[in-house]
Order: structure tokens, then C-alpha cells, then sequence
């Protein structure tokens, strides 16, 4: 993705509750980081629910619809998967943190960096020959070098260590129900209220 | 005894009854008022490490831990005001945010781990403060366990539990503030370490996922485990077993903390070695090493054993076998011709006439001097072994070993003594070492039956004569003094035993034994002896040399399929409960032995 600069809102800050339940409906973009995608299934788990949720809903901006707008749009909700990996994906982020109202951390790559964040341990260097130099699959290659390629962070984030995150929703990925769960109570102008009952960490 | 005065204070606006001296966590817990926490745990002394258990007591500008501040009369005590849980929450998120915490990669999954518990009670979604992601070591090099210090919140759970439980203190904390963790003796392995029993209690204890059984990791939770008491029949301790099971198998030996005779402690036996350990199983009857019914395998029996006289007839049995087998044996012994129970060296006068130690399990800790008397217990009794270490090292009483192999208990002795001198004055020195004892125990192994034995224990029961010092027998074999009760005799020497009378048919019940049998073996005299006779029959639930060597093999049930009660050296009458149906084609060793000389 080109890395046009972030442009400021020119939006009012929206007055709380930041969700309203009435219409118009409520603009979303959803976005995939460094994460596996289970999120998303979770979130497309929602099965007969999403067709309640395309009532109030309009996802503008997501790897699971068919985007026609050109740049990202300016949304009321901005729901992101995985953790941030590299400097494509962090301008990304801050360009949806700038163009959203409220920002969901969904899912524990997000929240806590999870999976991709196992290789913090390690220096990126050692990571990059263990998976391209190393590993039986791909031997054949080398590191990559190209200058298209977005350059890896030495480590990898979760999204409240890069931007400012107003909801997070564990799970690995969380369930249909805690995510059906955090929409709704946001759309009924509440902030989600997540306990043992209706989520968890695996 | 004084009754300990009774004290009356508010909690969370309830009243509460307790005893002077106990803490404000103790009153809340058995008046039912929740505080959450982490490193504490009933039977181990309180560490106050993970501030979870923090309470406000009006009046004072302090916070406290609970699980180490004695209530007092009149306090009123506050265990969820916002303050606290904000602290709370804090705190939870600075345990989050050092280590590996991330569930998803954990072997102790999905409702077993105390941090995840305590994470989701307080509806932490995300944390405020920066991962750290330091790389701290994994130790596989323990048989049984392992330890991934990525998951240890520092708890000391573990370390308390081997120092205060197994006695042994092979594990503490070194390094200071971020670089503060949990290492085994000087910072080795568990594999290399000269003090690690192997006993699992620190596995059993741990809250999160940093200690792991290597059987069951990443296999399911414990948490949706069936659960079942019974008793272990590896020694004749007769420690009370919890065990978990899941889609018949079994998932987790724990100690059952109820039972009277290890308190929820255990050794390497009870815990791994009854199941974590590769063993291929016999689940059909075997005529010459091939696979039958049941039928034709007792069929072939009938016929060898009518061949022989009874006179000519031999039946051994493991001196492992529960009550209600050796009953049923007493019942069939006029049809079954001579019979005795194989057990350990030096062991047969030991059970031949039991004596019952009453309550020694309980007794044991109070006593101030503790002599070991030709027995190894940190060998074949590990929990008598726990106890003796801790009631040496925690409350001081002095300990004096003799007539048995340098253990790891003969450092904490202060007489050791593996061939005890006749001399006047070591004796005289031993009678010094033991004045002002007043309540000494005197712990006695099968080498008690020995002339030195004899010689030794003449000599402290001539010390101690004043004393009425607390007489302990603990054999090796789980279950002998029992069959000795019953009538079957123990033996020793099996090869001389044996060739008493010419053996035309000898039935082997091996039953569970881990080894199925095969140390009667290792006497030339009994390995020929077998060749010799015409029919042996092996009731086993191994493999082994001894079944390899049988005409027929009968597959019998192991210990966590058979019913029935053990007698443990305090003649404590002990359930063993079936956990999982029995395996294939075996059957339990009363009913193979009625089917077979009935």
C-alpha cells in the first residue's frame, strides 16, 4: 500500500454514548494485521445474526467485503485483527485510528500479541534465517530484500502498545457470542462489559 | 489442651467467627466470604507474594494481605472495595505483561490455570503496560514433568511444596527484581539434580502452566476430568490417590488431601509410575506365547493342573493383591495345594506376624527424634520418607539411621550408621545424642529381622526404655501383612521354597506389579525350578520375562480397574476403587483364581 501521510480528521469528536443504536447506520472497517484470520471466521460465525447486523451495520472497509472505495474511509467503529508486525501495518492502524471513532482490538494477537509475538524472544535476524534459510520448506529462497516488501519491526506489538485501543476482546479467537455480545452493548450506546461469563483468553 | 479463644469480626459487613491467631483469609474462607488469590495455599505456609488476597481494615491507612495477617477481635475488614479492586487489576496486568501468559499456547489450557482464572474474574480484556517477552528457560529433563519458567508469576507454590511437603528444598528463587526465577538446586536440571525426588508435588501445585506433567500436557483439562478416590498399592503406605480420567484413560494421578495417611503428598510411585510410563499391556489369555480365549486357556489349566497332586501344586502370589483376593485364596486353599506370598529380602519374618503401627502417619510429625532401624524409606516409602524430612527439618527432631544404604536422608541424620559399630562408646554416644527425647519414634524396615537388626534394636529399646518411644514397622510390600492375616505365607527365598516338594504346577499371580513379575526371575534357583515344572501359569497384567517364559498367561486387571481394600502398615483398611473398566479381556485376580480352582 502507498504510504499517502495520514490526514487529520476533520470530524468532531463524537459525543458518548460513541455508538448511536438509531439510524443512519453505523459505519465499520475491519482490518487484518498479523493474524491468522480466525478472527474474521469468528466474526462471520455470527451466521443468521449478521443478517440482524447488516440491519444496523454497514462494513465499508474490510478483507471480507467487496471494497469499492478507493483509500479508507472515515468510520464510526474501526475493528482490527492481529498484532502489528511491520511498518506497513502500523501506518495502516494509525491511518484507521486517525478515520475512526472507537477503535475494538479483536481477538488475543490484537490484544496481547499472541502467536506472532512468540518470536519477541528472539532477535529478528535469528527469526529470519531460522524461516528463510533454515527451515526444510524453504530453503530454496533467501531473506527477503526487495524494497516493496514492508520492513519487520524487531518485534512485534500488540495495538494498544501503537495506538490508543477503546475496546479489546480476547480470545483466541473470541467466540461468535462475545463478539455478538460487545457489538450489541456498543450499539445499545454501552461499553461492553467482559467477565468470565461471556469470554476468554484461549 | 486449651481451646483457642474465639474471636468475632466483620467482613464485608458479615460477621465472622474464628480462633486467635488465625488469619483474616482463614476466618473469610470458612465463613464463606471470597478473597481471590494466587500463591497461598492451605498446608503450606502463607507468602503474601501475590497481593491479590489485599484487604483494607478500617481504621488503618495500610492495605494488608490477608493470607498473612491475623484477624483481630472487632476489626471490620473490606475485601472488594474499588480501591482494592483496581489494585487487584493492576496487579493481574503487571503478571500479565512479564512473561509468556498468552493462552492459547499454554499446555494447562482452559480452566485449570489459576492466573487465567483470576484474569477473567476481574474482566481483564486488555492490558495497560508494555509485554516484556523475556526468554527464560524450559526444563524437560525431568522422566516424568517439566518446567517452562515463561508461565512462572513467582508464586513459590512449588518451592514451598518441595520444602515444606517432599522436605527435600530442591527448589528456590534466585536472581533479584526482573531477573527473579525459580531454580532447581544451584541452577541445574531437574535430570541432574541430586535432591529432586521426582515426586510431582510441585506439578500437583503449581497455579499456572510453568510446571507440567509430560503425560498429559497439552491433552484436555483436569478441570473436566472424571474424579475418583482410591488408593495406591505400590508400597504399604496405602496413600489416598485422586485420580482424573477422560475417555478411559487416565490423565492425572493427584494425592487425595482428605486422607489421613499422606495428606495429598506422594512419591514417584503413586504419581507417575503407575501410569506415565510406557508398559505393553497383556489383554488376552496367552497359551505358549499365542493369543486364546478364555475357555481353551482354562481349559489347559484344568487339564495340567488335575495331572499334578496337590501336593505337587504351588501358588504364588504378589504381596500386592487386595483383601478380598487373599480371601477368596484362604477360600480355595484346599484346592489349590501349597501357597505362599513372594516378598522382598529379609521381609518374611518381618510380616509374618503383623504388628500395626496405629496412626504412625499421624503421630510421626510430632515426634523429636526419629531412628530409622534397617529400612530405606526414601526408597521403597517415599511418603514416610516426606514425612521424616520434614518433621527433621521443619520441626527439629533428630534423626539416627542405621543398618541401611546412605539415602538422602542421611544428611539431615545426626547419628548415620550403615553398619553400626558394637563399641561401647559409640553406643554411649548414640545414648547422648538421644538424652532429653522425650517423645522419640523408632522407624523399622525389614532389615529390623536381622542379627544386626536385632542387636540394634535391643540397643535403643534399652535407651529409650523410659520413653515408650513410638514403634513404626513399614514393610515394603504393599499388601503382605495382610496376606500373612490371611494365612498365606511369606517367603523370601522362592527357589528353596520351591524345591521343598517336586512342583508339577506353579500359578504365578504377578497381578499389576510394574516389573509383572519379573524379579522372581532374577533368583537362578526359581528360573529353574520353572523349567522344571510342567505347567506354569502367569496372572499378570505386563509383559514381561516372566510372562514369556509362562505356558499360560492370564490378563489380569491393574490397579486402577480392580475393587476391593488394602491394609496399610497402620492396618488402616483402605478402599481401591475402580476408575476405568477393565482392559480388554482381563479380568480381576479374585475372580481369574476362581475360575481357575474353583
Amino acid at each position: 500500500m502507498s504510504k499517502t501521510p495520514v490526514k487529520k480528521s476533520t470530524k468532531k469528536p463524537a459525543a458518548k454514548p460513541v455508538v448511536a443504536a438509531a439510524a443512519p447506520k453505523v459505519k465499520v472497517a475491519t482490518m487484518w494485521l498479523s493474524g491468522c484470520s480466525g478472527c474474521h471466521m469468528s466474526f462471520l460465525d455470527l451466521d443468521e445474526r449478521l443478517v440482524d447486523l447488516s440491519k444496523l451495520v454497514e462494513i465499508l472497509f474490510s478483507p471480507i467485503v467487496d471494497t469499492k472505495v478507493k483509500d479508507m474511509p472515515y468510520v464510526d467503529v474501526g475493528i482490527v485483527e492481529g498484532c502489528v508486525n511491520n511498518t506497513d501495518q502500523e501506518h495502516e492502524l494509525k491511518m484507521l485510528r486517525e478515520r475512526c471513532k472507537l477503535l475494538i482490538a479483536l481477538g488475543d494477537c490484537a490484544v496481547t500479541g499472541n502467536v506472532p509475538a512468540l518470536r519477541n524472544q528472539f532477535t529478528l535476524k535469528d527469526c529470519l534465517i531460522r524461516a528463510y534459510e533454515q527451515a526444510e520448506s524453504n530453503k530454496i529462497c533467501c531473506i527477503p530484500n526487495d524494497p516493496v516488501v514492508p520492513k519487520l519491526y524487531p518485534k512485534a506489538r500488540p495495538l494498544a502498545e501503537v495506538v490508543k485501543v477503546d475496546v479489546s476482546i480476547p480470545g483466541c479467537p473470541p467466540d461468535a457470542d462475545t463478539i455478538w455480545f460487545a457489538l450489541t452493548e456498543l450499539l445499545a450506546g454501552r461499553m461492553p462489559q467482559l467477565n468470565e461469563k461471556n469470554m476468554r483468553y484461549d | 489442651m486449651i481451646a483457642p479463644k474465639k474471636i468475632t469480626l466483620t467482613i464485608d459487613g458479615k460477621l465472622c467467627e474464628g480462633e486467635a491467631g488465625q488469619t483474616i483469609l482463614e476466618i473469610a474462607r470458612t465463613n464463606g466470604v471470597v478473597i481471590p488469590t494466587l500463591c497461598y495455599m492451605k498446608n503450606l505456609t502463607p507468602w503474601g507474594g501475590c497481593r491479590l488476597c489485599i484487604v483494607e481494615i478500617e481504621g488503618s491507612p495500610k492495605i494488608v494481605p490477608s493470607c498473612t495477617t491475623p484477624a483481630q477481635e472487632g476489626s471490620k475488614v473490606n475485601t472488594k472495595t474499588d480501591r482494592l479492586v483496581g489494585l487487584r487489576k493492576a496487579t493481574l496486568e503487571l503478571l500479565f505483561s512479564e512473561r509468556n501468559h498468552f493462552c492459547p499456547m499454554c499446555q494447562l489450557n482452559k480452566g485449570d490455570c489459576g492466573l487465567q482464572h483470576q484474569g477473567l474474574a476481574h474482566g481483564i480484556t486488555g492490558i495497560r503496560y508494555p509485554y516484556l517477552y523475556p526468554a527464560m528457560p524450559v526444563d524437560v529433563t525431568a522422566k516424568y514433568f517439566g518446567m517452562d519458567q515463561n508461565r512462572c508469576i513467582l508464586c513459590t507454590r512449588c518451592v514451598r511444596t518441595c520444602d515444606e511437603q517432599e522436605g527435600v528444598h530442591t527448589l528456590d528463587v534466585a536472581k533479584r527484581g526482573i531477573k527473579n526465577q525459580v531454580v532447581v538446586d544451584m541452577n541445574g536440571t531437574f535430570g541432574e539434580s541430586t535432591t529432586c525426588t521426582q515426586c510431582g508435588a510441585c506439578v500437583a501445585n503449581c497455579p499456572t502452566g510453568t510446571l507440567f506433567d509430560k503425560a498429559n500436557a497439552f491433552r484436555g483439562q483436569l478441570v473436566s476430568c472424571q474424579q475418583v478416590l482410591t488408593t495406591c498399592t505400590e508400597c504399604s503406605v496405602g496413600c489416598g490417590l485422586k485420580v482424573f480420567t477422560k475417555e478411559s484413560r487416565v490423565v492425572s494421578v493427584w494425592g487425595d488431601p482428605d486422607s489421613l495417611v499422606n495428606k495429598g503428598h506422594l512419591c514417584v510411585k503413586g504419581r507417575y509410575q503407575t501410569w506415565a510410563e510406557p508398559r505393553e499391556r497383556i489383554i488376552t489369555p496367552l497359551i505358549k506365547g499365542k493369543p486364546a480365549t478364555w475357555k481353551e486357556a482354562l481349559a489347559a489349566i484344568r487339564k495340567a493342573s488335575d495331572a499334578a497332586k496337590k501336593t505337587e501344586r504351588a501358588l504364588l502370589v504378589a504381596p500386592r493383591v487386595t483383601n478380598e483376593t487373599a480371601q477368596t485364596i484362604a477360600k480355595l486353599a484346599g484346592k489349590i495345594g501349597r501357597i505362599a506370598s513372594y516378598v522382598g529380602s529379609n521381609e518374611a519374618a518381618f510380616v509374618a506376624k503383623p504388628e500395626y503401627s496405629a496412626n504412625a502417619m499421624v503421630k510421626l510429625p510430632d515426634a523429636d527424634a526419629i531412628i530409622i532401624i534397617g529400612g530405606q524409606p526414601s526408597r521403597d516409602n517415599g511418603v514416610v520418607a516426606a514425612t521424616i524430612r520434614t518433621t527433621v527439618r521443619k520441626r527439629g527432631a533428630k534423626l539416627f539411621i542405621f543398618l541401611a544404604p546412605t539415602t538422602n536422608l542421611d544428611q539431615y541424620a545426626n547419628v548415620s550408621a550403615p553398619t553400626p559399630s558394637q563399641d561401647e562408646s559409640f553406643w554411649n554416644d548414640v545414648a547422648a545424642k538421644l538424652a532429653g527425647v522425650q517423645r522419640p519414634a523408632v522407624v523399622c524396615g525389614p532389615d529390623v529381622t536381622t542379627a544386626d537388626g536385632k542387636a540394634v534394636l535391643a540397643r535403643i529399646t534399652k535407651i529409650l526404655a523410659d520413653r515408650s518411644p513410638l514403634m513404626v514397622g513399614v514393610p515394603v510390600s504393599a499388601n503382605a501383612m495382610s496376606l500373612a492375616c490371611s494365612g498365606i505365607v511369606p517367603v523370601e527365598n522362592v527357589g528353596a521354597w520351591l524345591a521343598e516338594k517336586p512342583v508339577k504346577f506353579l500359578h504365578i499371580v504377578a497381578s499389576d506389579a510394574p516389573d509383572g513379575g519379573a524379579r522372581l526371575l532374577e533368583d537362578s534357583a526359581v528360573a529353574a525350578q520353572l523349567k522344571q515344572a510342567g505347567c506354569v501359569v502367569v496372572q499378570a497384567s505386563y509383559k514381561s520375562a516372566l510372562t514369556d517364559a509362562a505356558t499360560v498367561v492370564l490378563p489380569a486387571a491393574i490397579w486402577c480397574e480392580k475393587t476391593g481394600t488394602v491394609t496399610n502398615f497402620e492396618g488402616r483398611q483402605l478402599p481401591v476403587r475402580s476408575v476405568l473398566a477393565v482392559a480388554g479381556e482381563a479380568r480381576e485376580d479374585g475372580t481369574i483364581l476362581e475360575s481357575v480352582f474353583a
